[in-house]
């Protein structure tokens, strides 16, 4: 479905309770403020790799579109740059909004359309709760198609190229206090399960 | 001058010669940073806040309350864990919910935060603090002739709303830095335009087609080097430069230096204290321009 096909939308596709929704997760409280003036799309600096705009994207949410938003590409591409948020005259903070729609997608396993997108988040935030820091050879390595030689071929390029610099850390970073830590954690996510 | 530094995990790893060079000028301009001690991940931009928000936050909140013990403004180095613990500062601020809950998460574990410590970007110390004037007098190597193009990137001037020090569509503080140098900043169309940030590990493409501009910009502008504040900016301006002219065909070659780098050259310091060495697009052709010698990083024969 592209913008111009909006008129095919049927009562099935859409979720009334979608916006609501919305309105709950940080920064969507403003979601209905927006008067579609596409400041946003022309100030997206990824726009090229999305299939529908930001500008879309908020229209499809008003409209109820849940499904469609959430399996769009617009909100895994969005780099969180914040240029459209500098410039909403509406005041709508977009890459926050956009990072909810990713959270939504998520936890309804919404299939992305770019598999490696949901992989990556996951696997960043195993990594950080466990040693409290990033370590970003082994971030690479949870998330590499091991099977696709190519891919493999270019991490290691790129890890050679880092290496001779210094710049590749190969040991994790960790927390003196990591118990400590470990129990932040787990109080989250105990805060978390009381939803 | 003093502040609670938060180095953040790029620093800790492939942006280590930011903070060494940053380290380096310190002592010049009177600006100590002191170590947060036992520091974490300051919560990602997305990549855990889009997963688990509460978690992000709560991550940010614990350095924040590691750092209210030091009773002094934090400041870091990377312009993404600024914009993390900014949001988070500001989260706290105004959504009550996210407040108790992070509150519950901490204060569990014998941790308190009461919400006092200002985030601050080490260039709004430069820019405020430091001055410029108090720059241009530390010079010895005036860096007469360089044309210096300053990438501002994203999140050390966007979204209004965190610790606002520059104008978010024409940031001028790295200019001005510059200028105090003795460069000339040139003027070019991409200087606040985005590299992809962490879009260089879940879609090189998408990142190469949007580093591509300013690279590639600065090069129309003849600028002799681009230089940056942030690190996820650089590991995509220089780490990725290589990939970039592969994929499009296209030369660049221009070097990418830290704004600490640059502003060490300009005090004199030597290439390898200024972590020089570690860039990934050789910065030879800059430090001929400005007859410093680059092997040893001895031999400073510039103009005193």
């Amino acid at each position: 479905m592209k913008h111009n096909s909006f008129r095919q939308i049927t009562p099935e596709m859409t979720d009334p309770s979608f916006i609501e929704e919305i309105k709950k997760m940080p920064g969507g409280d403003k979601i209905l403020d927006c008067i579609q003036c596409g400041v946003c799309a022309g100030s997206c600096h990824a726009r090229f790799a999305m299939d529908y705009s930001p500008m879309q994207v908020l229209k499809m949410a008003h409209l109820g579109l849940k499904d469609k938003v959430l399996s769009s590409s617009t909100i895994w591409i969005c780099a969180s740059c914040y240029t459209c948020a500098s410039r909403c005259p509406r005041g709508l903070n977009i890459p926050a909004i956009m990072s909810g729609f990713k959270n939504m997608a998520m936890k309804n396993n919404v299939r992305a359309p770019i598999e490696l997108k949901p992989k990556f988040h996951k696997a960043f935030t195993e990594i950080v709760s466990k040693y409290g820091r990033m370590h970003e050879p082994e971030l690479k390595m949870k998330i590499t198609n091991k099977a696709n030689f190519n891919e493999l071929k270019d991490n290691v390029t790129l890890a050679m190229r880092m290496f001779r610099k210094g710049k590749l850390k190969l040991q994790p970073s960790k927390l003196n206090s990591s118990t400590h830590f470990s129990d932040i954690v787990k109080n989250v996510l105990k805060e978390e399960a009381k939803k | 001058m003093k502040y609670a530094y938060f180095p953040g995990c790029s620093i800790d790893a492939s942006a280590k010669e930011y903070a060494m060079a940053a380290n380096a000028i310190n002592k010049l301009l009177d600006v100590e940073l002191i170590e947060i001690p036992d520091w974490n991940c300051c919560g990602s931009i997305d990549a855990v806040h889009a997963y688990n928000p509460l978690l992000s936050v709560t991550l940010s909140t614990r350095n924040l309350a590691l750092a209210e013990n030091m009773k002094m403004d934090v400041v870091t180095l990377c312009s993404a864990c600024f914009f993390t613990l900014s949001r988070a500062s500001n989260m706290l601020r105004e959504n009550a919910d996210i407040k108790s809950k992070v509150e519950r998460a901490i204060n569990d574990a014998g941790l308190k935060y009461a919400g006092e410590v200002k985030v601050r970007h080490y260039m709004d110390v430069l820019a405020n603090d430091v001055g410029y004037e108090k720059i241009r007098q530390k010079v010895t190597v005036p860096l007469k002739g360089l044309k210096v193009a300053p990438y501002y990137g994203c999140l050390i001037v966007r979204p209004p709303g965190i610790q606002k020090f520059d104008d978010p569509e024409h940031p001028t503080s790295m200019d001005k830095v510059i200028q105090a140098l003795g460069a000339e900043a040139v003027l070019y169309p991409d200087k606040t335009s985005c590299c992809g940030a962490s879009l260089v590990i879940t879609d090189e493409e998408v990142m190469m087609e949007m580093t591509k501009h300013p690279l590639l910009s600065a090069k129309n502008a003849k600028a002799d080097c681009i230089v940056t504040p942030c690190p996820m900016c650089h590991f995509n301006l220089d780490a990725k430069q290589k990939d970039i002219e592969d994929r499009f065909d296209v030369e660049i070659g221009i070097s990418v230096l830290y704004i600490t780098q640059l502003i060490g050259l300009a005090f004199g310091l030597s290439p390898k204290e200024l972590g020089l060495h570690r860039n990934i697009v050789s910065p030879d052709k800059i430090l001929e321009k400005l007859q410093v010698e680059s092997k040893h990083g001895q031999n400073v024969v510039g103009k005193h």
